[in-house]
């Protein structure tokens, strides 16, 4: 039977079966990253080391919050956890208090974030371009943010 | 993808780019034929997590937002036809798309502001789709379902791009790239039920193009 048009099952299982992370590492996936942490709290929530917030999402940990340029939330003791000794930030109570949604794979450690809605209010009210960052075919790494002063044209297609 | 290189070299403005992004899990062995083929010399990129459609809440592809020098978006969320494409012969062929986006975006590459095909950022606003949380959610389910795959897990692959599925029903890219990987592929019985659902409970396939002939 001829193959039908636009249909690829063989892509359904091209790769091996491999470990996502070393034993005893979480994986966390948001805008296109996927980064491993090497130490996490235990539990259904995800506690991370405070200084791994910056390489996920951009905020940083100062006095007076969490903070990603203006935006800044407080800290509190739901964000901040002591557990064994050892402070971690609460990556989904975080989540929770932005409306960021998450779904978590628990038995494989994974938590993939969409995107943060407070850093796309600029384009819903004003029609300003989200800052995002892509990766072209040639590696270079593209941010829609450093095309200002030209015109762009950003669209979509597929294969398929 | 050839017929953005003919624009991209027609309009031929230092100060103009296009970006050309593959929704494509499939990844390069997907997109970089058709690319390559085209030999383009606008920026490509291979968007396995369809994040450029996550960022503007775009549902199908082609799709596309026109940004201006300081980063407003005047236009957004079309149908991007860039010409009307004739698919298949006799009983079969289908017709596609539009004439009209070709010479309203070299009128606003030339003209700027002053093109009478930018649109206010309040009627942008308002063209970008409302996405609830759980249509949020999808994006998520989906970028984990394609890690899954990368890692050979197909069956929590599935399950998350399922789930992506079922939380924006509205997502075209979504159950046709999921349908690429079935034997009937994506423009089969299943795609021609879903356009038919889309029809009869006046869902957006498209948003209709609003240019002026």
């Amino acid at each position: 039977m001829a193959k039908a048009f636009m249909a690829y099952p063989e892509l359904r299982s091209p790769f091996e079966a491999t470990q996502i992370h070393p034993e005893g590492s979480a994986t966390v996936l948001y805008q296109g990253k996927t980064i491993t942490l090497s130490e996490t709290g235990s539990g259904d929530e995800l506690l991370i080391n405070p200084k791994d917030l910056g390489q996920i999402n951009g905020f940083e940990i100062k006095p007076e919050g969490a903070c990603f340029r203006e935006l800044c939330i407080p800290l509190n003791d739901q964000l901040l956890v002591e557990q064994d000794g050892k402070q971690w930030f609460n990556l989904t109570a975080f989540a929770n208090l932005l409306d960021q949604p998450y779904v978590a794979d628990h038995e494989a450690g994974v938590w993939s974030f969409a995107e943060i809605p407070a850093k796309r209010a600029n384009m819903m009210v004003d029609a300003m371009a989200p800052d995002i960052e892509l990766t072209d075919r040639t590696g270079e790494v593209v941010r829609l943010a450093d095309l200002k002063g030209k015109k762009a044209l950003i669209v979509t297609w597929s294969s398929w | 993808m050839p017929v953005w290189q003919r624009i991209y070299e027609e309009i031929n403005d230092p100060d103009f780019v296009i970006i050309c992004a593959a929704q494509d899990t499939g990844g390069e062995a997907a997109a970089g034929p058709i690319f390559d083929a085209a030999n383009p010399t606008y920026i490509q990129v291979v968007d396995e997590d369809h994040l450029v459609s996550s960022a503007f809440n775009f549902v199908n592809v082609p799709s596309a937002a026109w940004i201006d020098e300081e980063g407003r978006i005047v236009r957004i969320d079309e149908g991007t036809y860039s010409k009307v494409h004739e698919l298949g012969v006799g009983d079969q062929s289908i017709s596609f798309g539009t004439n009209v986006y070709e010479p309203a975006l070299k009128d606003w590459v030339a003209n700027g502001a002053q093109s009478k095909h930018v649109q206010s950022a309040a009627t942008v606003a308002g063209n970008i789709r409302q996405h609830t949380a759980d249509q949020q959610k999808a994006d998520a389910a989906f970028c984990l379902g394609n890690l899954f795959r990368k890692h050979g897990q197909d069956n929590k692959a599935d399950e998350y791009w399922n789930m992506a599925s079922a939380l924006n029903p509205d997502s075209v890219n979504f159950i046709r790239q999921n349908l690429t990987l079935s034997e009937e592929g994506s423009a089969g019985e299943r795609f021609r039920a879903m356009r038919d659902n889309f029809e009869a409970t006046g869902t957006d396939y498209y948003r209709p193009i609003d240019i002026e002939h």
